[in-house]
C-alpha cells in the first residue's frame, strides 16, 4: 500500500517535471521534415513551424546537428525572378509569433552531411537562443514535396 | 440490263472512293494549314507564358552526362525542358526537380515515343558540379533526366538568349566552395524544332506544368 502510495507520488512529479521542463521551453516547433536529397548533395533543407511560446522576444542565435558541418536559416528572395538566398542570422521571433520554414520562402539550411541521409532517418538539430536555452528538435527525413 | 447495272454499281463504287479521297485531301490540307497558322498563335488558358513566336537561338556547346554533347541540335526532335541550377541548391533545385519528377509520373508518352519530352538540368557550377556528381544528382529524381554543364562562356552563350539569370556570392577564392549560386528559376521549353516556345514561372506546381505541356503539345503538334 505504501509503495503503491509512493510509486503513485513519484509518477505525479515526474509529470510535474516532465510538464514544466516542457512548458520551460521557449519555442515550439511543429511539422518538421526534409526532402530526401540525392546521394551526392551536399545541402539538404528543413522545413517546420517554429512558434515562440514565452513572453520576450526570441533570438536564434545559432543551430547545430551532429550530422552536419553547418546549419543555417535562409530566406528565398525571388525578385527580379532570380532566386536569391538571403541567410537569416540572429531571427528573432516576437512572443507568441510564428515563423513558417516553408519550400521557396524560408528553409533550415543543413550543410555537408557526414553521411548520406535517407528516408526515414531523423535529424536532430539543436537551436540556441539568446536566452541561452538550447531546444533540441528532431526533423525525420521524408519522400515528398510538401 | 445487267451488265448496266454492275458498271454503275462499279461507278458508285468509284465515286465514293473519289469522295473519300478529296474529303481526306481536304481534312489533311485544313490540318496543315491550321498547324501552320497555329505556329504563331497562343493557345488560351494557361498558366505558362508561350511565345507567339518560337525563338530560334544560336548554337552554344556544352556536355551532357551521357558523354554526348550538349548544343541546338540536341534539342531536336522532341521537346525539352530546360531548368538551371547546382547540386548544392537546398531549396528551388531539388523541389523542382521533385515536381518535374511527378509530371513525368502524369506522362501520357514513354521514352522514345513520339510527344515524350527530356529534361535538361544544366548547372551553373560547373566548378563544383562534374557530370558525374550530376548525373548522380539527376539520376536520384528520374534516370530519364539529364545533367548538362559545361564552360562559363558557353553557359552564357545560352543562358542569355532565353533570359536566365545567374551568379555567385561569397565566391571569393578559387578554393572557396561554400558559396551559394543566384539563379532564375524559370523551366524553358523548347519544341521539337529546337526553339524556345514556353516558359513557367515559379512556384512549379507538377499538374499545372504536365497539363499546360499537354495543351501545348496539341497546339503545336510533336
Amino acid at each position: 500500500m505504501l509503495f503503491t502510495k509512493i510509486l503513485f507520488r513519484a509518477l505525479i512529479t515526474f509529470i510535474c517535471l516532465g510538464s514544466f521542463a516542457h512548458a520551460a521551453e521557449s519555442l515550439e516547433i511543429k511539422d518538421a521534415w526534409s526532402p530526401e536529397a540525392p546521394p551526392v548533395a551536399k545541402v539538404m533543407a528543413g522545413y517546420m513551424t517554429i512558434k515562440n511560446v514565452s513572453n520576450h522576444e526570441i533570438k536564434i542565435v545559432s543551430l547545430k546537428s551532429k550530422l552536419f558541418k553547418k546549419v543555417e536559416i535562409h530566406l528565398m528572395d525571388m525578385s527580379g525572378g532570380m532566386m536569391r538566398m538571403i541567410r537569416q542570422d540572429n531571427l528573432s521571433i516576437k512572443p507568441h509569433a510564428q515563423i513558417k520554414l516553408t519550400p521557396g520562402v524560408l528553409h533550415m539550411m543543413l550543410i555537408d552531411p557526414k553521411k548520406p541521409i535517407k528516408t526515414g532517418s531523423v535529424i536532430p538539430v539543436t537551436f540556441i537562443l539568446d536566452n541561452n536555452e538550447k531546444i533540441t528538435t528532431r526533423i525525420p527525413v521524408k519522400n515528398e514535396t510538401e | 440490263m445487267q451488265s448496266k447495272s454492275a458498271l454503275s454499281s462499279k461507278q458508285i463504287i468509284l465515286m465514293i472512293a473519289i469522295g473519300i479521297f478529296s474529303l481526306s485531301i481536304g481534312i489533311w490540307m485544313s490540318q496543315k494549314i491550321q498547324l501552320a497558322d497555329n505556329d504563331h498563335q497562343v493557345p488560351a488558358g494557361l498558366d505558362a507564358t508561350v511565345l507567339p513566336n518560337a525563338r530560334t537561338l544560336n548554337d552554344f556547346s556544352l556536355s551532357a552526362d551521357n558523354n554526348q554533347k550538349f548544343n541546338l541540335a540536341s534539342l531536336k526532335g522532341h521537346w525539352s525542358f530546360l531548368f538551371f541550377g547546382y547540386t548544392n541548391c537546398p531549396d528551388v533545385c531539388p523541389i523542382t526537380l521533385k515536381v518535374m519528377q511527378q509530371v513525368w509520373k502524369t506522362l501520357p508518352t514513354k521514352i522514345n515515343e513520339k510527344g515524350h519530352p527530356r529534361l535538361y538540368f544544366i548547372s551553373v557550377d560547373p566548378d563544383r558540379d562534374s557530370l558525374d556528381t550530376l548525373k548522380k544528382y539527376v539520376d536520384f529524381f528520374n534516370p530519364e533526366f539529364t545533367g548538362v554543364t559545361g564552360k562559363l562562356d558557353e553557359i552564357d552563350k545560352l543562358t542569355k538568349q532565353i533570359g536566365i539569370l545567374y551568379g555567385y556570392e561569397d565566391k571569393v577564392s578559387a578554393n572557396n566552395n561554400n558559396y551559394t549560386v543566384n539563379h532564375s528559376a524559370q523551366i524553358i521549353l523548347f519544341d521539337p524544332q529546337g526553339r524556345m516556345r514556353a516558359v513557367f514561372s515559379p512556384p512549379h506546381e507538377a499538374k499545372t506544368i504536365a497539363a499546360n505541356f499537354q495543351t501545348i503539345r496539341l497546339f503545336y503538334g510533336d
